[in-house]
């Protein structure tokens, strides 16, 4: 496997990183980078932008804590190994309903759909009590002990966020070269011509968000157990944006690029404060999101790509094929 | 090719009275048009006769305005196009949309996988699937073997051209509308596509759009004349050049001679 090294890398980190690199950044990037790939797979195998992601990850997100330990006095607890699958189960058919909604939009107009999903989404948190605890949400949530493992302490939540990670990625690269993401693709090229080989468009496209809602929900359990609370703003228009923003840095090519985007994301956060002002972050991340669109419109990963066939002129380009 | 549970003796394809409005405009209207099964059929016209407007209604791409349109005596007018593919209709396009970030493999796989309706397999393609081989055969039957692992964003003019026979031969079509299939092809390739469509099998009913009167005529034994949206003239090759009224308006005087 060629990416050996790199996993190896990956999984002696907690050796070399203290808490502050490997929580704030290394975890906290891995998360948002397993959520941003619930898009990029959409973008880059479906040709579908949606903004609907924080969404389905919200509800991943929401279902854990309801059905979690949680301070709010909300809620029914269950064992964590009925409320991870119930939460993957309610974010898949999240992404299915997006589907559903969105099957006929593409470009601006799949954009605006899922948008006003998103943030439909925003305002039901905000205002519902009953289940959402409205304004307020939930604190207090807790990742389990698992075998006497407390998955809350720096290192296990990295190594599990780690291999959550890896397994959405497998996930991600084994079901684009299943017939179905063969489908999804085609869908992507040329939709009519998908219908007359005998192939409904419905079907492929709600599985497509199905699939995506399913690695967001991954992202969004993982993301409520690194803060120990979910609220209205974990899905409000920040979040929308942001994961839309860590996809275009690390550009969409190849899935891989989402969590790229993400430590390049979490680094600027996280550093911006000693380069600027903390208010001023969204100024810097705008800037870096103009210079990524305007000199290397397939991000990071685009950037070292050329680098690395500029300097290996002959070297294969990866493709996805059967 | 026997299929339950249609009639065998019934034509392949029926259409009875077709007609197809944009806005105020009838691009085809009272078509009729009967082909037996396993007969090669050509259908000529100037541009804007309305030939691939009959062949997008025969299909199912748009729904017909007015007439019905019938598959081996089955009514099909209704049925939208993923259903008539079932039924052993297949089609080839006159501008090739194709999936330009796959390969010519995958492409031909999917075409495989589309007929026979297993296309929503979520574990990966494992080597030795037979739709594989499948769409390996189906390669070498286009000529295009050797560009199998190719995407098909890399192809010429004339590979895709041949690709969209090989999309249209999967799973044993047994109705064929082939929409100007040497459109764009150079005089070098165009022998090879009039040897591969002569290559079909006999079975395999042929409905030809084609401008090139050459392949038309070598290809098929009936043709059928539209112009401006109607029947114009049907019958044999040497019938339709004795006739006057497709010299008139598609031939131009002197072509026979």
């Amino acid at each position: 496997m060629k990416n050996a090294p790199l996993l190896a890398v990956l999984l002696a980190l907690p050796l070399f990183l203290n808490d502050f690199w490997l929580t704030q950044v290394a975890t906290r990037a891995l998360i948002l980078g397993i959520t941003a790939l619930s898009l990029s797979f959409l973008a880059t195998y479906l040709g579908v932008v949606s903004f609907a992601q924080a969404m389905m990850a919200g509800i991943a997100g929401y279902t854990i804590a309801y059905f979690g330990p949680n301070t709010v006095a909300i809620g029914w607890e269950l064992p964590f190994w009925l409320s991870i699958p119930l939460a993957l189960v309610l974010a898949t058919l999240a992404g299915a309903l997006t589907g559903l909604v969105a099957r006929r939009s593409r470009g601006i107009y799949a954009i605006m759909i899922t948008l006003a999903i998103g943030v439909a989404f925003f305002y039901l948190t905000r205002q519902n009590y009953s289940l959402f605890n409205g304004w307020t949400g939930f604190s207090g949530v807790r990742a389990p002990q698992v075998f006497g493992l407390n998955l809350r302490a720096p290192v296990p939540l990295y190594l599990m966020t780690l291999a959550v990670a890896v397994a959405a990625l497998v996930l991600v690269a084994g079901f684009v070269r299943s017939p179905l993401g063969l489908t999804i693709q085609a869908l992507r090229d040329a939709p009519g011509r998908v219908r007359a080989l005998g192939i409904p468009a419905l079907g492929p496209i709600v599985a497509a968000f199905a699939f995506s809602g399913f690695i967001a929900g991954a992202g969004g359990i993982l993301n409520v157990w690194y803060n120990e609370r979910i609220s209205s703003f974990s899905v409000g228009l920040g979040p929308i944006i942001d994961i839309l923003i860590i996809c275009v840095i690390g550009g969409l090519r190849h899935p891989a690029g989402a969590f790229i985007g993400a430590i390049a994301f979490v680094l600027l956060e996280t550093f911006a404060v000693d380069l600027i002002d903390r208010d001023r972050f969204n100024t810097l991340i705008g800037l870096v999101l103009l210079a990524i669109v305007m000199l290397a419109p397939n991000g990071l990963q685009g950037m070292a790509a050329a680098l690395v066939a500029r300097l290996r002129p002959r070297a294969a380009t990866p493709k996805t094929s059967i | 090719m026997p299929v339950n549970g249609t009639q065998n003796h019934a034509n392949a394809l029926d259409a009875r009275g077709i007609g197809k409005r944009f806005g105020g405009f009838w691009a085809v209207q009272d078509i009729n048009l009967t082909v037996r099964p396993g007969e090669r059929r050509a259908i000529l016209g100037p541009n804007g006769a309305g030939k691939t407007s009959l062949f997008n209604v025969l299909t199912g791409d748009l729904t017909a305005s007015a007439g019905t349109v019938r598959l081996f005596g089955q009514d099909v007018t209704r049925e939208p196009i993923h259903k008539r593919i079932r039924r052993g209709l297949r089609r080839s396009y006159q501008h090739a949309h194709l999936f330009e970030g796959l390969t010519v493999r995958e492409t031909l796989f999917l075409a495989v996988a589309g007929v026979q309706g297993s296309w929503a397999q979520v574990w990966p393609l494992k080597g030795s699937d037979k739709r594989l081989a499948e769409a390996d055969r189906l390669a070498e039957v286009a000529g295009l073997t050797s560009f199998s692992e190719r995407a098909v964003s890399e192809l010429s003019h004339g590979q895709r051209r041949q690709l969209e026979i090989g999309i249209a031969l999967a799973e044993n079509p047994r109705v064929l509308l082939l929409d100007e299939p040497a459109a764009g092809l150079s005089p070098a390739e165009r022998p090879k596509l009039s040897a591969l469509l002569m290559a079909l099998p006999q079975e395999v009913t042929v409905v030809l759009i084609e401008h090139d009167m050459e392949i038309a005529l070598q290809t098929s034994e009936s043709v059928s004349v539209l112009y401006n949206g109607r029947m114009l003239a049907e019958g044999t090759p040497d019938a339709i050049m004795q006739n006057e009224d497709v010299h008139q308006v598609y031939l131009g005087g002197g072509y026979a001679q």
